[in-house]
C-alpha cells in the first residue's frame, strides 16, 4: 500500500483533530458542570430538563404561595383566639349584671365593660393584613364595618364571596373571608346589634334582654370556633404543604442534575485519558512526520 | 566509425532521458501540496537497432502520464456532496440551537414568569403593584416571542443569502471549468495538457462541494457538467450560468428559465436550501402554533373575566400586524394597547364575581398546567417539543456527517494511493535517475575516449 504525503498528513491532522475535539469537548464539561451544552448534545435529555424546569417554577411558585398564605392565616388565627377570649369575657360580664341584687353601679360598670369588649371586637372584625382586610370576603379593600355618627357601627360592607389561593395544583386555601359569617351567621342581626340590645338590657337590669344577649354571644362563639377549626386544619395542610413543596422541589433538582450536570469524577477521568490520546496523536504525527528518505540521500 | 558516433548518440539520448526522469521526480516533489496535482510517471521505451550489427539505439522517452482512476474520481464526486450537505445542515443548525437559549431560560421561563405574576394577583386582586408585574411580564413574554421570531427569520434570511453566493460560486467554477475544457481541446500531445486536466479535476471536486454534479468526460480531453436533473452547466467550452431570482421573498435558482432549486439535493448548496425551505420554517410553524395557542388560552380566559374598572370582553394579547391564523403569530404578539395603557383593566375577577375575586387570575395561572395541544400536551411541553426537534435534526445532520465524512476520507486515501505523492518514492526515483544519468555519463564518456583514440591512431 503506498502511503503518500498528503495520506499521511491527513491521517496525522485528523488523529489530531478528533483528539482535540474529545478534549476540548471534556475541559468544557468540567469547567462548566455541564454535561449538556446544547439540544444536539442530548435531545431527550433537553426535553426532559425542560419539563423539569417547568416543573420547578411551578413548586416555586406554590412555595411562595404557602408562605403568603400561610401567615395571612396565622394572623387570622390569632384574630379569631382572641375574639373567642373576647366573647367568653363578654359572657362573664353580662352574667354578672344578672340578678334582681345587682346594683346600677355594678350594672353600669358591667355595660361599661361589655361597651368595651364590643369595641375590641369590632377591631378584630376589621382587623387588615398587608393593606387588605381579613373579614371583608374578596372586597378586601372595604372595611367590614365602620363607624358612623355617634359610633354607631354600619351593616356589613365587605363581600359575602371568599377567595381561595392555590397552593398546588390541585389545592386551594381560603385566605379571604366573609366576616359576617362570624358575626351574624343565620342570625337575624349582627353581634354589633346585639351587644347594643345587650348592653341596654344590663343597664335595664333586664334578665330576658341579658339572656339573649348571651344567647347571641354564645352563637357566635360556636361561630368563630368552627372557622378556627378550620383555618387551624388549613395552617396544618400549609406546614404539610411547605414539607412536600421542598421534598418535591428536591426531587426535581435532582432530576435537573441527573440530566444536565456533568458526572465531575467520569469527565475528570476521561479528560485525563483525552489529553494522553491528544499529546499521543501529537507525538505520533510528529513523528511520523519527521521520517523521510529524502533525510538519507548523500 | 558510425558504429562508436551511433553509440554516442544512443549515450545522448540516454542522458536526455535520465535528465527528463529527474524533471518529472522534481515536478512530484514541487508539486507535493498542490491540490488535485497526479503524479506523473515517465514512459520510456527502447529504441530499437537499425541493423544486425547493432545492440540498439538507447532508450526514448515515449512520454509522460497523470496517474489516475476515474473511477475513484468519480466515486469522490459522489461522496463530497453527501457530506457537505450535512455539514452546512449541521453548521445552520448550530446557530438556531444557541439561539433557542437553555432549559428553564428561554420563552419556556418567560411563560412562567407570566403565570408567578398572575397567581401573585390572584392573592392580591387589588393590588396595583401585581397588576403592573402582570403587564411587566405580559410584555416580557411577548417580546421572548418576538425575538425568537426574529432570530429564526434571520437564519432564513442568513440561508437565504448563502444560495446567492453560492450560486455565484458555481457560476464561477463553470466559467474556470469551460475555459479550461477550452484550452485542453487546442492542445493536440495529451502530455502537454495534464497540468489542465489536474486543474479541470480540481475544480469539479470543488464545485461537487457546492451542489451535487455528473461529470461526463469527453472526447477531446474536456469534461461536460450537469446539474439537477441532468441540467447542463457546462458543455464543452461553454458555461451555462445559474441564475437566481426571489419568488415570495426567497432566492431560486434557474437552469436557463427552469426554477431547478428543488433539483439540489446535495452539496452546501442542497444543504443551504433544505434547511432553508424544510427545516426552519416547521420550527417557525411550530414556534408560531404556540405563541398563537398561548395569545388565544389566555385571552379566552382574561376576555371572560372582570377588570379592576369593572370591564369585560378584553383580550391581553394582541397581534400586530393582524394575522388569521397561527402563521406569523410569534413575529407579531403583543400585549393589547388598551392594557398596556391602564393595568385596571387586567382581569383579575372571574365573569359575574365582586370586585376583588381572584377566579380570573387563578385560572389564567392555572394554564401552565392545561393540556392544550391536543388534550396532551402543555405549553411548556410544546416549547420543549420544537427544541428536542432542532436539537435532534443538529445531531442527526453531525452524525450523518461524520459517517459521511468517514467515507470521504476512505476515498481519498484510494485517491491518494494511486495519484498521490510519496516522498519516499520520489526520493527512490530521484536515486534511480540519479544513477542512471551517472551511468549513462561513463558510457558517454567511456565512447568519447574511444572516439578520441580512434581519432588520434587515424592522425599518425
Amino acid at each position: 500500500m503506498r502511503l503518500t504525503f498528503s495520506a499521511m498528513h491527513r491521517n496525522a491532522q485528523e488523529g489530531i483533530e478528533s483528539a482535540s475535539t474529545r478534549l476540548m469537548d471534556l475541559q468544557r464539561q468540567v469547567s462548566t458542570g455541564k454535561r449538556v451544552e446544547l439540544p444536539s448534545d442530548d435531545p431527550s435529555a433537553i426535553l426532559g430538563s425542560i419539563g423539569e424546569h417547568n416543573e420547578t417554577a411551578a413548586i416555586d411558585q406554590y412555595a411562595r404561595a404557602t408562605d403568603t398564605v400561610g401567615s395571612r392565616l396565622a394572623v387570622v388565627d390569632t384574630v379569631l383566639s382572641d375574639l373567642i377570649v373576647q366573647i367568653e369575657r363578654a359572657q362573664v360580664s353580662a352574667a354578672s349584671a344578672r340578678g334582681s341584687s345587682k346594683t346600677q353601679v355594678q350594672r353600669e360598670a358591667a355595660a361599661v365593660e361589655l361597651e368595651a369588649i364590643r369595641d375590641t371586637i369590632f377591631s378584630d372584625i376589621t382587623s387588615s393584613f398587608n393593606g387588605t382586610y381579613l373579614f371583608s370576603g374578596t372586597n378586601s379593600t372595604v372595611p367590614p364595618y365602620s363607624r358612623g355618627p355617634g359610633g354607631v357601627i354600619s351593616a356589613y360592607a365587605g363581600s359575602a364571596t371568599e377567595m381561595f389561593v392555590d397552593v398546588d395544583q390541585h389545592r386551594a386555601v381560603k385566605m379571604a373571608f366573609d366576616g359576617r359569617q362570624l358575626t351574624q351567621g343565620s342570625d337575624p342581626q349582627d353581634i354589633f346589634v346585639e351587644f347594643e340590645s345587650l348592653i341596654a338590657a344590663v343597664r335595664a337590669g333586664d334578665d330576658a334582654g341579658i339572656d339573649a344577649g348571651m344567647e347571641a354571644l354564645g352563637r357566635m362563639f360556636d361561630r368563630v370556633s368552627t372557622a378556627q377549626g378550620r383555618v387551624g386544619a388549613d395552617l396544618r395542610t400549609i406546614d404539610e404543604q411547605k414539607l412536600r413543596l421542598d421534598e418535591l422541589r428536591r426531587a426535581s433538582a435532582r432530576r435537573i442534575s441527573a440530566l444536565e450536570d456533568t458526572n465531575m469524577a467520569e469527565a475528570i477521568t476521561e479528560m485525563a485519558q483525552a489529553d494522553a490520546a491528544y499529546r499521543a496523536a501529537l507525538g505520533a504525527a510528529s513523528t511520523v512526520t519527521r521520517l523521510s528518505l529524502m533525510d538519507y540521500l548523500r | 566509425m558510425s558504429s562508436l558516433l551511433s553509440s554516442l548518440s544512443a549515450a545522448t539520448r540516454a542522458l536526455d532521458a535520465q535528465w527528463f526522469g529527474l524533471d518529472v521526480t522534481g515536478q512530484n516533489i514541487a508539486n507535493v501540496n498542490t491540490p488535485g496535482y497526479s503524479r506523473r510517471v515517465i514512459d520510456f521505451a527502447e529504441v530499437p537497432p537499425e541493423s544486425n550489427r547493432s545492440a540498439g539505439r538507447g532508450v526514448d522517452v515515449v512520454g509522460v502520464r497523470a496517474v489516475r482512476d476515474q473511477l475513484i474520481e468519480r466515486r469522490l464526486r459522489q461522496e463530497l456532496p453527501a457530506e457537505r450537505r450535512e455539514a452546512a445542515v449541521a453548521d445552520a443548525l448550530s446557530v438556531v440551537e444557541v439561539a433557542l437559549g437553555g432549559p428553564g431560560e428561554s420563552i419556556d421561563a418567560a411563560m412562567n414568569r407570566y403565570f408567578d405574576a398572575f397567581a401573585s394577583l390572584a392573592q392580591s386582586p387589588s393590588s396595583s403593584v401585581a397588576r403592573q408585574e402582570v403587564l411587566l411580564q405580559g410584555e416580557s413574554v411577548a417580546a421572548a416571542f418576538r425575538d425568537m421570531a426574529e432570530r429564526l427569520a434571520l437564519s432564513q434570511r442568513e440561508t437565504d443569502g448563502q444560495v446567492r453566493s453560492l450560486a455565484a460560486e458555481v457560476n464561477d467554477l463553470a466559467s474556470q471549468i469551460a475555459e479550461i475544457n477550452d484550452s485542453i481541446q487546442r492542445i493536440s500531445d495529451p502530455g502537454s495538457r495534464l497540468h489542465l486536466q489536474d486543474q479541470q479535476g480540481e475544480l469539479v471536486r470543488r464545485l461537487s462541494k457546492i451542489i451535487d454534479v455528473d461529470a461526463l468526460p469527453r472526447e477531446d480531453g474536456g469534461i461536460d457538467v450537469t446539474i439537477g436533473n441532468g441540467r447542463a452547466l457546462v458543455i464543452g467550452e461553454t458555461a451555462y450560468p445559474v441564475s437566481v431570482s426571489q419568488i415570495n421573498g426567497t432566492t431560486h435558482v434557474f437552469s436557463g428559465t427552469v426554477d431547478i432549486t428543488s433539483e439540489i439535493d446535495g452539496g452546501t448548496l442542497g444543504g443551504v436550501i433544505h434547511t432553508r425551505d424544510v427545516l426552519l420554517p416547521a420550527y417557525v410553524a411550530d414556534l408560531d402554533a404556540l405563541a398563537y395557542e398561548f395569545a388565544t388560552q389566555v385571552n379566552a380566559l382574561h376576555a371572560a373575566g372582570v377588570g379592576a374598572d369593572g370591564g369585560t370582553g378584553r383580550p391581553f394579547f394582541a397581534f400586530v400586524p393582524a394575522i388569521g391564523g397561527p402563521a406569523g403569530a410569534a413575529a407579531a404578539i403583543t400585549v393589547d394597547a388598551a392594557i398596556a395603557a391602564d393595568v385596571d383593566l387586567i382581569a383579575a375577577a372571574g365573569a359575574g364575581g365582586p370586585v376583588g375575586d381572584n377566579t380570573t387570575a387563578r385560572d389564567i395561572s392555572g394554564l401552565r398546567h392545561a393540556r392544550v395541544f391536543g388534550g396532551t400536551a402543555t405549553l411548556a411541553d410544546a416549547w420543549g417539543e420544537l427544541v428536542y426537534r432542532v436539537g435532534r435534526d443538529a445531531q442527526v445532520a453531525r452524525d450523518e456527517q461524520t459517517s459521511r465524512r468517514d467515507i470521504v476520507t476512505q476515498v481519498e486515501q484510494l485517491r491518494d494511493q494511486v495519484s498521490g505523492i510519496s516522498l519516499d518514492e520520489e526520493a527512490m526515483q530521484l536515486m534511480r535517475f540519479q544513477r542512471a544519468y551517472e551511468a549513462n555519463a561513463r558510457f558517454f564518456r567511456a565512447i568519447d575516449m574511444t572516439i578520441d583514440t580512434l581519432m588520434q591512431t587515424l592522425a599518425r
